[in-house]
């Protein structure tokens, strides 16, 4: 803190004026550059925070409770006492004025909320949301904290907000969370104060630290070989030394000129270093077992260590129960700095605590707060424990839709530019070929010469999942999930034409005959296969001039067919089989019709078995005899003398090649034809794409909700169907007849009277029953009429009020059920008259009545 | 029956019948380069020789590789020289006239068998067909259902026929079976459902569960056993077996009668608990170095071993980079002379290729020489270090059993002490205790408890010594063979090498040399 009080305190004398006048230029320019870097694409540039609607908000936005002006007093009460102890510090950043006007403390606007996504239950996706869901604002004055903090509802609506809104925001998702977390109000570089990556380079691009692989070779043994005696002349060796060590100094003056360059690419130094004010997020350790504290920068979402030089100081952390005041010397930037919040001389606490400091909180007390936050009558519980407790937050519940979260950034598209690199971001299903993240990375800072182009896609059908375009080899690489048709993986390729230069891999699991690569060129094609049982592991083809060769390749299987010059295979050592009986690699000539076969090595042998087979070209000669002579196979067997191997069983193994030769041509057919195949898959993939839907997202998915709303219908359907059936107001009748098929006239006629006259009792009974509770009604009311007169006198007013309550419910009683009486003894020649006709109508009495 | 039976010669298998047989089974060319060429017995995996009225099994041995060998339907009435046909892993003897099973002991493999159709009467002499999987013995004189408990031993059989045998009859026969072999998939041809499988396991319960008891335990005591062979083996290599423990000691007092009468002795009996308890750790001590020294010599061996491998393994990628260099550069040389335009190209060329040869011969016997020299010393280096180990823990074990010997020698005085004191009492009458009598006999005179003691002293000495000389010719002969087996290996190696190189080169030579004869032919 030292050094930033003595530089204001330079500035203080006398200049305040103009430093803050050459601020807010620095400002202004830095609004623009800013502009520019974030690219936000004709949006007006000056959001009018004044003229947002605030109508619309709840009352506790615009009114303080009166635990609020209490905290706001002992607020006052705390920075006097502040402001007397340590005159030489900024004043604290403690109940700036909300979007209504009102000035709230800080905690309060912190709304934990734990929102309903798998994402947002984890530190990074919360902050990689936050930092892309908003867009970025700079400050008013970059050495001053903002004199206004909006609720996070209002920067979620309007999606844009300056570091202290990003900060308070991702500090209550993280806080919903479970995270232990705080929002800092502090010092940091210009870089991180105005989101100017343009000098780091991309995450994406970073390469992972290779681990150094040692302690595994490092066992000495003492026996070892003593090297050979070393017959080079030492003075030769010392000469080329010397030139070697020449050449390479040479090398390092160019280099270190080269650097000189690179160097002048460095910023100058900024006037405001130290001073820039920034809010940004502390997750302590301890909590979601996070190993070590860390900082977040709200506005990339990263996180930094606490001893990152990019932090420069901190004023006072919060969260949504408390305030602390950092005391500790920030000379060394953040990097000597203990955040043991308990540690009252470190930190110096708003609201002081009796018993208990926060950290030791037990967490099923904190998890029930955390429960009890939404409904809004939170922190009941804990009190006892403190002599002042937080009031809630005023804040309403944090809400974002579902569509809201998909679509991220406003207009679901975000551009963030690196060292060299422009990293585009999309929301899914924004774009029609599924891309959600480009990277383009150039060769120069101005970014005017791409090098290579890789984009990311999302929901693809054929399961696309990255595409690379090197520009300057105009190779282009597509990488696969797993589940495409045919197991692709990775496909690299200057163009889709056949034929060409392609390096297809593939999920060899996936695969029946587990390839796992294969490389193509116009004549050549290398299968790599993994896992096999016949132990496989290579397959090389050569192919020949089309046309030329056709009469020496067989002709019937199709023309256009490039003919096959050489198949060779090479296998890994089958342990089960002696080293000299397990191939190791063949090689069919098949122009030549001569095959080789090399056997792996035996055990401390240094030559391979050999066998060379020429078939006889005088086979067909004497017929379809072929006869085995001793010339048609040449052996080598390595370390054994006697070459009489028997002519049968060479014969046995020349005619188990044959066979195999000839599904082999077969196998190289069928890998042209796949490789055909998928090229023509692809580029159809790639003409029209399609993008799976999940079947949840009933939002995206239109052809599943229609589905399932037709299936709805139908199911109302059947039920009113049902409903309609149930009723059949004849079936009784016709149960007692008996036979539903064959109904004689009388019987017709008799069902229809038996109807009838049912309806007739029903609706007398109807009658009957109304009259008779109408009758009783007006019984009560007499038998109460009587009672009433009999002990008049005797009568409280209570009991008279009571009576007369009952009388009147009685007589209401009384009415409704003479009018219903009324509408009965109305209605029921109607009903029957109604019946009959329905009868008469009706399909199965028809034919019967209709003559009647 | 009897009758065609006895108008049919009884055949014996011969040579004729073999080949004959053998031929039948190849396919037509094949059986005329075969003919040609002559078949060698030992190349015939598969055997059928069923119809041919074989009386007795002969003149099978020489088929060493055999794994099928059918001889059904003829009149064989015993099994017997099969002993030879070790890789058999199918057998069929079904529609003989065997009646006893036997002679199978040594045809491990075997998977499959067949006596279907014998006059078998007793399922017994199989135990070591552990891998057997189908065993068919349909209609034979099988009685008794118990005989079916011999084939739980078998536990990868999966197929059972039994049909038509008298057990049959039994009405529990399915059932009992099922429930004795419960891995059984098909009996008698029939898939075993699982419904009859609960069925029969819930009705022998009572007499399977016994059974599988006993076969458990049969199978910790076996593997009890084991584990101490095992550790007795490790013992063993270590050269301190029987150490751990009292063994040594309880030896050299077992064949003493005179030390047994003389623990009576007042006062001994402590003397001896005590003598024992430091006997048994100094033991122990020799014990526990003996293995972590064991451990140490293994430590070496393997150290160097591995120094030999990881040498070998680069001198042979050394020298197959020569080969292979070579083979690529001399790919078409054969063909280039073999076609040669004119004879002084093809000469000129042929030269040339056999100047080549000759300079790969060089290099190559150049590498060998290398790795010889180098290897030598490497093995000289080991043998000392082996010397070295072997003699510390020679001196160790010595210094050690010296000890014992220490031990020995003062129990040895303070026996004769005591005894003497004794005598003196037992002279004077003062005695407090009852003897046994023959330890009154010893307490006659002075000399001869003093020769008593003596004795058996004499006897323990000489049982210390033994083990001790037990352990030092162990370890030299541990040494031995092992710096033998060193130097050995190194030399076979190195013949083994150079006979490679010198075939290797012979058969390019070779190829040059045919080449040749084409070459102004063209």
């Amino acid at each position: 803190m030292e050094v930033l009080e003595e530089k204001e305190e330079e500035e203080q004398t006398g200049e305040e004026l103009k430093a803050l006048e050459i601020s807010d230029n620095l400002q202004d320019v830095e609004m623009k550059v800013s502009m520019e870097q974030v690219c936000v694409p004709s949006d007006v540039p000056d959001f009018d925070w004044s003229s947002i609607d605030t109508s619309q908000l709840p009352s506790s936005y615009k009114i303080n409770s009166p635990k609020e002006k209490k905290l706001l007093h002992i607020a006052d009460h705390f920075l006097q006492q502040y402001t007397h102890l340590c005159p030489d510090r900024k004043p604290l950043f403690l109940h700036p004025v909300n979007e209504c006007g009102v000035e709230k403390f800080v905690s309060t606007t912190i709304r934990p909320t734990l929102l309903p996504y798998t994402e947002l239950y984890h530190w990074d996706g919360c902050a990689s949301f936050v930092s892309d869901y908003l867009t970025m604002e700079p400050l008013k004055s970059p050495i001053t904290p903002p004199s206004s903090l909006y609720s996070p509802t209002t920067i979620l609506k309007y999606q844009k907000g300056n570091c202290f809104d990003f900060s308070v925001l991702l500090c209550s998702m993280l806080i919903g969370a479970g995270y232990d977390a705080y929002c800092v109000h502090g010092y940091a570089t210009h870089e991180i104060c105005s989101l100017d990556e343009t000098l780091k380079l991309c995450p994406l691009l970073r390469k992972p630290q290779e681990v150094p692989k040692e302690g595994m070779k490092k066992k000495s043994n003492k026996y070892r070989v003593k090297p050979p005696p070393d017959l080079q002349s030492k003075f030769e060796l010392q000469q080329e030394a010397k030139k070697a060590a020449e050449t390479e100094a040479a090398q390092k003056n160019k280099e270190r000129e080269e650097e000189k360059v690179t160097e002048v690419e460095k910023p100058k130094r900024d006037p405001l270093y130290g001073l820039r004010v920034h809010a940004w997020v502390l997750v302590l350790s301890g909590k979601r077992e996070v190993p070590e504290t860390f900082f977040i920068n709200p506005f990339t979402g990263n996180s930094h260590s606490t001893r990152d030089e990019h932090f420069l100081g901190i004023e006072s952390v919060w969260n949504h129960r408390n305030y602390w005041v950092n005391m500790q010397d920030c000379w060394n930037g953040c990097k000597d700095l203990v955040f043991d919040l308990s540690d009252a001389i470190r930190w110096e606490i708003m609201l002081s605590r009796i018993k208990k400091p926060l950290q030791l909180l037990s967490d099923a007390e904190e998890e029930k707060e955390l429960s009890d936050r939404d409904t809004d009558d939170m922190q009941e519980k804990g009190e006892e424990d403190m002599s002042f407790d937080m009031p809630p937050s005023w804040v309403a519940p944090i809400q974002i839709s579902p569509r809201e979260f998909e679509t991220r950034c406003s207009q679901g598209r975000k551009v963030i530019l690196y060292k060299k690199a422009k990293l585009e971001k999309w929301a899914p299903y924004l774009n029609g070929n599924g891309l959600v993240k480009r990277l383009t990375v150039y060769a120069d800072l101005d970014c005017t010469e791409v090098v290579e182009v890789r984009e990311w896609f999302r929901n693809r059908e054929d399961m696309l999942d990255m595409r690379e375009v090197n520009k300057q080899t105009q190779l282009t690489t597509e990488y696969f999930s797993p589940g495409h048709l045919l197991g692709l993986k990775a496909h690299t390729y200057m163009s889709l034409e056949p034929e060409t230069e392609h390096t297809m891999e593939f999920y060899n699991e996936a695969r029946v005959d587990g390839l796992q690569k294969r490389v193509e060129n116009d004549n050549k094609m290398t299968e790599y296969f993994v896992g096999r049982d016949d132990f496989l592991h290579v397959r090389h083809m050569e192919f020949g001039k089309r046309g030329k060769k056709i009469h020496l390749a067989s002709t019937r299987t199709d023309i256009n067919s490039r003919p096959i010059v050489q198949i060779k295979e090479c296998f890994h050592r089958n342990l089960e089989k002696p080293a000299d009986e397990d191939v190791a690699e063949r090689i069919f000539l098949i122009t030549e019709e001569t095959i080789h076969l090399t056997y792996h090595l035996k055990d401390k042998y240094i030559t391979a078995s050999k066998k060379d087979f020429f078939k006889a070209a005088d086979g067909d000669r004497k017929g379809n005899e072929i006869v085995m002579t001793p010339e048609m196979c040449i052996t080598y067997q390595a370390g054994s003398s006697e070459k009489d191997k028997k002519l049968l069983h060479l014969y046995k193994a020349l005619q188990q090649l044959t066979e195999e030769e000839k599904q082999l041509k077969q196998q190289v057919r069928q890998s042209e034809a796949e490789v055909l195949n998928i090229l023509k898959i692809r580029e159809n993939e790639e003409t029209a794409v399609k993008l799976t839907v999940s079947i949840y997202n009933t939002e995206r998915n239109k052809k599943r909700r229609q589905q399932y709303e037709a299936m709805k219908n139908t199911m109302e359907d059947e039920l009113l169907g049902q409903e309609e059936q149930d009723l059949d107001y004849l079936a009784p009748f016709l149960i007692q007849i008996g036979h539903r098929k064959k109904m004689t006239k009388g019987q017709a006629l008799r069902v229809r009277d038996d109807c009838l006259t049912d309806l007739k009792h029903r609706l007398i009974d109807k009658a009957n029953i109304i009259q008779a509770r109408f009758e009783k009604a007006v019984e009560e009311l007499q038998k109460k009429n009587q009672w009433f007169q009999e002990n008049h006198n005797q009568l409280s007013a209570e009991e008279e009020d009571d009576f007369l309550t009952c009388c009147s419910e009685i007589a209401f009683r009384i009415h409704i059920l003479a009018l219903r009486l009324n509408r009965e003894k109305q209605t029921a020649p109607q009903k029957y008259l109604a019946l009959e006709e329905k009868l008469r109508k009706d399909p199965r009495l028809a034919e019967y009545l209709g003559h009647a | 029956m009897s009758q065609l039976y006895n108008s049919i010669e009884p055949n014996i298998i011969d040579d004729e019948m073999v080949q004959k047989a053998i031929e039948e089974q190849c396919p037509e060319d094949i059986g005329k380069l075969a003919k040609r060429e002559g078949i060698n017995l030992k190349d015939v995996t598969e055997l059928q020789l069923g119809f041919r009225n074989i009386l007795q099994i002969d003149n099978l041995w020489q088929f060493e590789n055999l794994t099928k060998l059918q001889l059904d339907n003829n009149i064989i009435e015993k099994i017997e020289a099969l002993e030879s046909l070790v890789h058999l892993v199918w057998l069929d003897l079904s529609f003989n006239n065997i009646e006893v099973i036997e002679g199978l002991d040594t045809l491990v493999k075997l998977q499959d068998l067949s006596l279907y159709n014998n006059r078998i009467s007793k399922i017994e002499h199989m135990d070591t067909l552990q891998e057997l999987q189908i065993f068919s013995i349909g209609k034979n004189n099988l009685t008794t259902l118990e005989d079916v408990i011999y084939l739980r031993r078998f536990k990868n059989l999966r197929t059972l026929n039994l049909t038509g045998n008298p057990l049959c009859h039994d009405e529990q026969y399915t059932l009992f079976v099922v429930a004795h072999l419960p891995d059984l998939v098909y009996l008698d041809f029939k898939l075993v459902s699982d419904t009859t499988r609960e069925v029969a396991v819930l009705k022998y319960q009572d007499l399977t569960e016994p059974l599988e008891h006993e076969e458990a335990q049969a199978l910790a005591q076996l593997e009890e056993n084991q584990a101490k062979q095992k550790e007795l083996e490790y013992h063993k290599t270590a050269f301190v077996e029987y150490l751990n423990g009292s063994f040594l000691f309880d030896s050299m007092f077992a064949e003493d009668t005179e030390a047994a009468k003389l623990a009576y002795l007042p006062g001994v009996g402590n003397l001896l608990q005590a003598y024992r308890t430091e006997f048994v750790s100094v033991c122990e001590n020799l014990f526990n170095y003996g293995l972590k020294e064991y451990e140490k010599r293994e430590a070496e061996v393997s150290d160097f071993y591995e120094g030999l491998h990881e040498a070998l393994t680069a001198n042979q990628q050394e020298g197959r980079k020569i080969i292979l260099d070579f083979e690529n550069r001399n790919k078409r040389r054969l063909d280039e002379i073999h076609s040669a335009s004119s004879y002084d190209i093809a000469e000129s060329k042929r030269a040339e290729y056999k100047e080549d040869i000759l300079q790969l011969s060089e290099a190559l016997m150049t590498l060998e020489m290398l790795i010889a020299d180098q290897l030598e010393e490497l093995i000289k280096d080991f043998k000392g270090n082996i010397a070295v180990i072997a003699s510390t823990f020679i001196e160790n074990v010595k210094g050690m059993m010296t000890q014992c010997r220490d031990l020995e020698n003062r129990y040895h005085e303070k026996l004769l002490e005591i005894s003497i004191t004794t005598l003196e009492k037992s002279v004077k009458n003062q005695l407090d205790e009852d003897l046994p009598a023959d330890v009154r006999m010893l307490l006659v005179d002075k000399n001869t408890i003093v020769n008593a003691i003596n004795a058996s002293h004499g006897i323990r000495l000489l049982k210390i010594a033994k083990r001790e000389s037990d352990i030092l010719s162990n370890t030299y002969r541990w040494q031995a063979s092992v710096t033998e087996k060193a130097f050995q290996n190194e030399i076979d190696r190195n013949r083994d090498r150079v006979r490679e190189i010198v075939q290797y080169i012979d058969n390019l030579q070779e190829e040059l040399d045919n080449i040749e004869i084409l070459g102004p032919t063209e």
